[in-house]
């Protein structure tokens, strides 16, 4: 029996189905469904099908309970998920700056160690940790669409650049539009990947929390990323953690959740006086220049150099007018 | 019986010579003017007769036909009234026969005889100049206008005096007197209190002629820093102040006695402004915008998001090659529109992002929406992007900045500096300028804005070369990642 019929017999009833229906309407289509021709079309258009019988199709997600028939596929073909680890990091979509800062570098960090960076390619936390993880490798894209369908639009070229070296799959037959009950059943595809979970930022109610309960219910390890406890965005990593999650404060936690070992520290470039001193200022909380300026002594404009440095050496971000250490890898 | 007199049309910024011929005849008493005249132009019959009678002079009982030379072009608006009356007089012998030789004149008549100021009389009076015309007859507030433009300037109150003049009974008064300063000084930079790094930007910006954003949420100070831009660019020239006033003049927001425009003028039109508005434009005739208005100077867009997308499109011809081309069925004008823009927006349509003491409550597809008006291309056109967070109360109750004098003598020497040895990139800082090209997202253009900052930061610091520092600090003003991701 063929899963692709079944996924495109899903795309086309716009119907979520996971095993072949008894139905005669299915067996209809199944007996008019040129497999052959379908395949080659996808190949045209780039894209591939990886069948959950497959060899190639990833483990971790053929052992959840209700696995999808299968995976379309975007991205490089050689890739293959089966052993690799890989873990999913997910939250709001509406984060604060800390919230992206801390999924960016997370990702970064878990990739250069070899790690999948799993995420949704929503706004916010998502965006956030794929882009830190095509700094440091391989990230995968699990959508709630079809994978021609680029939603949201405004990531069109954030879903190219991950297609580029990683994946973007979805169960959902190309063409499928997004519709607000697929999103939930993506995130069981997020959380079914991954080894781990890992919300950064999330309310009470978060889509993040889905998959945090998801990966629980399959028994995968979930981490939380402490935040504010007066912030309504830490709410639900604050609910995690008080559920037992693992709190994650560096990198390392996350690579020990996983059984990974850490990148080789990179040569960490001894900073000069100035660095360090702008830096030193920078670690208490966010702050903007001005601060800065009366904190150190220095002029605004060797303070914004040192500031630009730090930033192009990976070790403070800007957003919105205050400047914050990234997480430190250990 | 026929006289003439010479005035001047305005197409654009341009004058051009237009001959108003009065010919009477015996016949049924009619009055019609001739010679592609508008509307305002066409009335200028009910003015000038009710003005002759209010003057105590004759309008005569006569077919009264005034033609507008050249026919074919298009006569607009008031200042036709003046020569209209004069030429009227002269041709019913009650100005002396030789009165109007040497002579133009430009203004409008009210219905008392009074002579009302027309904009654009330094352009006419430019006009008069070329044509070698030695006098020219207007409106008392214009004089001041015509005599910056080396005419000799007959300013009168009434069509009366006009004529007492010119049957030389009477001496005009003295044109009100022409002072440079007689603008208002743009406010001082001294006002602003702690904002350090906002202030450097704009000395930099000053010192570059860069265009500045500024992010922030409302109560940061933007608009009060963009309007003391003004006050530490150099002064104009006499060329710049020359040409500014004439776009001024046109527009007719030049003060009456107020001189040539010294100051680099700043323009803060509101967001709800058309693009016509905004670039130029009329209904018949071409008038010159706020972005010509701001030409020299500053054009200070607030609330930049807020600005109808097809307005912030037609921005884009003037900053690539500084000047607006409007076309209209009265004509083609060209306005010359160089100005440095700053503009200034919040994070969020609320304006809650950015400032800790308040929640923003904007979903992110409207964040997004609200950020997205300002396209990639539009953003690059600004070398300096910065957000400005809140500043604390404690910075508010410190000691005054610095003084635009004083930043305004670094921005003078710095704009020497690149006008004569501009510094170039050394080796190091070439090398960090290609690490960030690697590791920033920064475009081909990110890279050549990047560089010219960097060259603007290095001669500030009286630099002969760009070292890493002043590129790095250049790099600091790249557009934040929430604009451009």
């Amino acid at each position: 029996m063929s899963e692709l019929a079944v996924a495109v017999f899903a795309a086309q009833t716009g119907e979520h189905v996971l095993e072949a229906p008894r139905s005669r309407r299915f067996e209809q289509f199944r007996l008019s469904f040129d497999e052959v021709a379908y395949r080659r079309r996808l190949a045209t258009a780039g894209f591939a099908w990886v069948g959950r019988d497959e060899t190639a199709f990833p483990p971790r997600l053929r052992a959840i309970h209700d696995p999808p028939p299968g995976l379309f596929v975007r991205g490089d073909a050689a890739l293959s998920l089966v052993d690799r680890p890989a873990v999913a990091i997910v939250g709001a979509r509406a984060c604060s700056p800390y919230g992206s800062s801390v999924g960016h570098s997370l990702a970064r960090e878990l990739a250069a160690a070899g790690v999948v960076v799993i995420s949704g390619l929503a706004r916010g936390v998502d965006a956030a940790a794929h882009r830190g993880a095509l700094e440091g490798g391989i990230t995968v894209a699990a959508l709630g669409c079809g994978i021609d369908r680029d939603y949201p639009r405004v990531h069109a070229s954030l879903a190219a650049e991950i297609a580029g070296r990683g994946w973007v799959v979805s169960e959902y037959a190309p063409g499928v539009e997004p519709a607000p009950w697929r999103f939930p059943a993506r995130n069981r595809i997020v959380a079914g990947l991954s080894d781990a979970t890992v919300v950064v930022e999330a309310r009470e109610r978060s889509g993040a929390l889905i998959t945090a309960d998801l990966a629980l219910d399959e028994g995968r390890e979930v981490l939380a990323v402490p935040g504010e406890i007066t912030s309504q965005l830490s709410a639900g990593t604050n609910h995690l953690l008080r559920l037992g999650a693992t709190p994650v404060t560096c990198a390392a936690d996350v690579l020990r959740a996983v059984g990974v070992s850490p990148a080789p520290a990179r040569d960490s470039e001894r900073l000069d006086e100035r660095l360090e001193q702008v830096r030193a200022a920078v670690a208490d909380a966010p702050v903007a220049v001005d601060e800065l300026v009366r904190r150190t002594g220095l002029d605004p404009g060797p303070v914004a150099a040192a500031l630009a440095e730090l930033e192009l050496l990976g070790l403070v971000v800007q957003a919105e007018g205050l400047y914050r250490e990234v997480m430190r890898p250990t | 019986m026929l006289a003439r007199t010479v005035t001047h049309a305005l197409v654009g910024l341009e004058p051009r010579r237009v001959e108003v011929e009065a010919y009477l005849e015996l016949a049924r008493p009619s009055f019609s003017i001739v010679g592609l005249a508008d509307r305002a132009c066409q009335e200028a019959k009910e003015r000038v007769r009710s003005g002759i009678a209010s003057a105590e002079l004759e309008f005569p009982v006569r077919r009264i036909t005034v033609n507008l030379a050249p026919a074919g072009l298009r006569k607009e608006g008031s200042g036709f009234d003046l020569p209209i009356a004069l030429a009227v007089l002269a041709a019913s012998r009650q100005l002396p026969p030789d009165a109007l030789d040497g002579i133009a004149a430009f203004g409008e008549l009210a219905l008392d005889g009074r002579v009302r100021p027309v904009p654009g009389a330094l352009i006419a009076a430019e006009g008069a100049r070329r044509a070698k015309v030695a006098r020219l007859v207007c409106a008392a507030e214009s004089g001041g206008e015509v005599a910056l433009a080396g005419v000799e300037p007959i300013p009168v109150h009434h069509l009366a005096d006009a004529v007492a003049y010119l049957r030389g009974t009477h001496e005009p008064p003295e044109p009100l007197p022409v002072f440079d300063v007689a603008h208002e000084p743009p406010p001082d930079l001294s006002d602003v209190r702690g904002q350090e790094r906002a202030r450097r930007a704009l000395e930099i910006a000053a010192a570059g002629g860069h265009n500045v954003l500024f992010a922030g949420p409302p109560g940061t100070g933007k608009t009060m820093l963009a309007r003391r831009l003004p006050g530490i660019l150099p002064p104009l020239g006499d060329d710049e102040a020359l040409e500014v006033t004439r776009i001024h003049s046109v527009a007719g927001v030049l003060r009456p006695g107020a001189g040539l425009i010294r100051v680099p003028p700043f323009r803060a039109p509101h967001h709800s402004s058309s693009a016509p508005a905004i670039v130029g434009g009329g209904a018949a005739a071409p008038r010159p915008g706020e972005a010509s208005l701001a030409h020299r100077g500053v054009l200070f867009l607030d609330e930049f998001p807020e600005f109808a997308r097809p307005v912030l499109e037609s921005l884009r011809q003037p900053l690539e090659d500084g000047v607006v081309t409007v076309s209209r069925v009265g004509g083609r004008a060209v306005f010359p529109a160089r100005f440095q823009l700053v503009a200034a927006m919040n994070l969020c349509p609320c304006g809650g992002r950015g400032d800790p003491a308040v929640r923003c409550s904007c979903a992110p597809d409207r964040v997004h929406r609200y950020r997205e008006k300002l396209s990639r291309a539009l953003l690059d056109r600004f070398d300096l992007s910065l957000s400005v967070p809140r500043p604390r109360g404690s910075e508010l109750a410190g000691e005054p900045g610095e003084a635009s004098a004083a930043v305004g003598e670094r921005v003078a020497e710095a704009r020497e500096r690149l006008a004569h040895a501009p510094p170039s990139l050394d080796e190091n800082a070439s090398d960090l300028l290609t690490r960030a090209v690697e590791r920033l997202p920064l475009s081909g253009r990110g890279r050549a804005r990047v560089a010219r900052v960097a060259a603007t930061v290095a001669a500030l610091a009286g630099a002969d070369n760009i070292a890493p520092d002043h590129l790095a600090e250049a790099l600091s003003y790249r557009p934040p990642r929430e604009l451009t991701e």
